[in-house]
């Protein structure tokens, strides 16, 4: 089974993945807090507050979102997850990107050169239809396409 | 027209940001204000506005992940770049160690996390930074100096920064994040958007306050913020027991508050009826039409308090340690303190506390606290130590994790394992040793 979305390329890129999903607000700093301190080909979510995601691993993967929340200390950590490569492949936010995770995905887009997928505004039906595991693939365009495996 | 261009296409610039977006300042400044533009059409912003004045950065630390890489700083600086304005940043971690209680092992980490922190200020000094000093989240104090005007356009992070610019001096910014903090004010350029905008300054909550006395402000924004969230509330009831002139204790009172709210929720903006500069301007107008409401009474906040989580290894621990001033606290409230503690070890007979602790303030404040005298004498004789540091980088490792702390910040309490009580109960377990 195939489901459409369309929401904003504010990051744009062609790139596939598999999903990740947390239907409350994305504390950056908290899920990332132990993935920055070394290369690393994981990056397990130490956000003990975030039901969804405590626990697994985000490296890689299309994480998808309502919002960020939290520290702004946060907006350092994309740049250096990137660094340490153990960063996801792309962002997916269901309502429009909130300050916090805009300005530490650019810069880390611009100060690196090497790009985490970012589209926002995919509306609140997509949170209700993706679910963890979900072959996602994501168009230049804010095309997004879910393919459930097994449906 | 690469598909990053046409995205950046969409906000307007002016013919110098233009130019310096075509690379008329050198390739690095180019790259700073393409970073600002794309920042500004990522948040819907139609165009940039001037920062109006100085600036104040979370990024007070030399750990890669938390700050901007030390080859990012040394290309800024070798670019000759530098912030339009100086800039105060968050307190220092704590290498101070004599005034943490620190063991060796603990001391070792440290040592290694900020191996890089001495040239790392070297470079923010070199960045616009405004001194050695300039280190406390608490910048906006008389005796540190860095106090806004109302109506100045910021562009400021360090949540307990934001929300109290916002909200009781008047001036304008959003939260930002770490770098990009920095990068605007090297531009001199933030995006006009979010409550950089009028529309976006009204209040969507009504807090009712209920209670018959003034309520801890810890507890108070805590639930404040779990309810709005990012929203922006208008409190009602507190101008029963606060100064409509902002004197100093309601300054602390909605510095402690503006903290526990943006912590618990993302609160970068709250008004006070009678109070805050916008609350008076404009009265119940502030308030949008399609508002919702939440009364806050006792029953409230004893259920938030109950439910917070007990996180130390053995929960019937006695206490090991004590870290207050998170955020940083003033000089009348470092009195306070003073004043209580030495009441109660003279009620007991005792000369000294039992709990290892640490009260933080800004350099500036703990000079003058010297230079007055008698509190620092009562704090030191009692067995307070006095850091300008952070008690929060102390639990950037594992060597805190789950040891018997206990604070009165709402702050320190949500990140770490770090148990909260109220003030006047912290006293008592001071003095006693024991919960």
């Amino acid at each position: 089974m195939l489901l459409t979305f369309k929401g904003r390329p504010v990051l744009p890129g062609n790139v596939t993945g598999v999903a990740v999903v947390s239907h409350g607000g994305f504390n950056t700093y908290a899920s990332f807090f132990e993935s920055i301190h070394g290369p690393s080909d994981e990056a397990i979510c130490a956000d003990s507050g975030n039901g969804d995601l405590f626990g697994r691993d985000l490296a890689d993967k299309v994480i998808c979102v309502p919002s960020s929340t939290g520290s702004t200390s946060g907006g350092a950590v994309w740049q250096r997850l990137i660094e340490m490569g153990n960063a996801p492949r792309a962002m997916l936010f269901s309502k429009a990107i909130d300050s916090l995770a805009a300005g530490g995905l650019i810069v880390a887009d611009l100060w690196t050169g090497r790009r985490i997928v970012v589209v926002d505004r995919l509306g609140d039906a997509f949170l209700e239809t993706v679910v963890h595991g979900d072959a996602i693939t994501i168009g230049d365009d804010g095309g997004v396409v879910i393919r459930r495996t097994g449906a | 027209m690469s598909p990053d261009a046409a995205h950046a296409a969409n906000i307007r610039l002016t013919p110098e940001e233009e130019d310096v977006l075509a690379g008329s300042e050198g390739p690095v400044l180019q790259r700073v204000m393409r970073t600002v533009v794309q920042y500004g059409e990522a948040l819907g912003a139609e165009r940039l506005v001037d920062i109006s004045g100085d600036g104040h950065l979370v990024i007070a630390y030399a750990i890669p992940g938390i700050a901007p890489s030390l080859e990012m700083l040394e290309e800024l600086v070798a670019a000759g770049l530098r912030t339009k304005y100086p800039f105060t940043l968050d307190p220092r971690p704590p290498l101070d160690y004599d005034n943490w209680a620190l063991d060796a092992q603990q001391v070792a980490v440290l040592d290694g996390m900020y191996r890089d922190q001495a040239r790392y200020e070297d470079l923010l000094l070199q960045l616009g930074a405004r001194d050695a000093d300039a280190y406390t989240c608490r910048p906006f104090l008389e005796e540190v100096g860095n106090t806004p005007k109302s109506g100045d356009i910021l562009a400021w992070s360090e949540s307990a920064c934001v929300v109290y610019a916002n909200s009781v001096l008047g001036a304008r910014t959003n939260r930002n994040g770490a770098i990009m903090d920095l990068l605007c004010n090297v531009a001199g350029k933030v995006p006009l958007s979010g409550l950089l905008d009028d529309g976006a300054r009204r209040a969507t909550w009504r807090i009712d306050v209920k209670t018959a006395d003034l309520p801890l402000p810890q507890l108070l924004g805590a639930a404040i913020g779990r309810r709005v969230l990012a929203d922006v509330p208008l409190v009602s009831g507190l101008e029963r027991f606060l100064s409509a002139d902002l004197d100093a204790p309601t300054r602390d009172y909605l510095n402690e508050m503006g903290t526990a709210c943006a912590t618990a929720g993302a609160v970068g903006l709250f008004h006070v009826e009678g109070i805050t500069p916008e609350a008076v301007a404009q009265g119940m107008d502030i308030l949008a039409a399609d508002h919702r409401t939440y009364v806050i009474d006792e029953d409230v906040l004893a259920d938030l308090s109950a439910s917070y989580p007990v996180l130390w290894r053995d929960r019937d621990a006695r206490p090991e340690k004590c870290y207050l001033g998170c955020p940083h606290i003033s000089l009348e409230q470092i009195e306070w303190w003073a004043r209580s503690i030495s009441a109660a070890l003279s009620e007991q007979g005792q000369a000294r506390i039992k709990v290892p602790t640490t009260l933080c303030a800004a350099p500036q404040t703990l000079a003058r606290l010297g230079a007055d005298g008698s509190a620092m004498r009562d704090l030191e004789a009692a067995g307070v130590m006095l850091s300008a540091g952070c008690p929060m980088q102390l639990f950037d490792n594992d060597l805190a994790a789950g040891s018997a702390i206990i604070t009165n910040s709402t702050k320190l309490r949500t990140y770490t394992n770090a148990r909260f009580f109220p003030d006047r109960r912290i006293v008592e377990i001071l003095v006693g040793g024991d919960i």
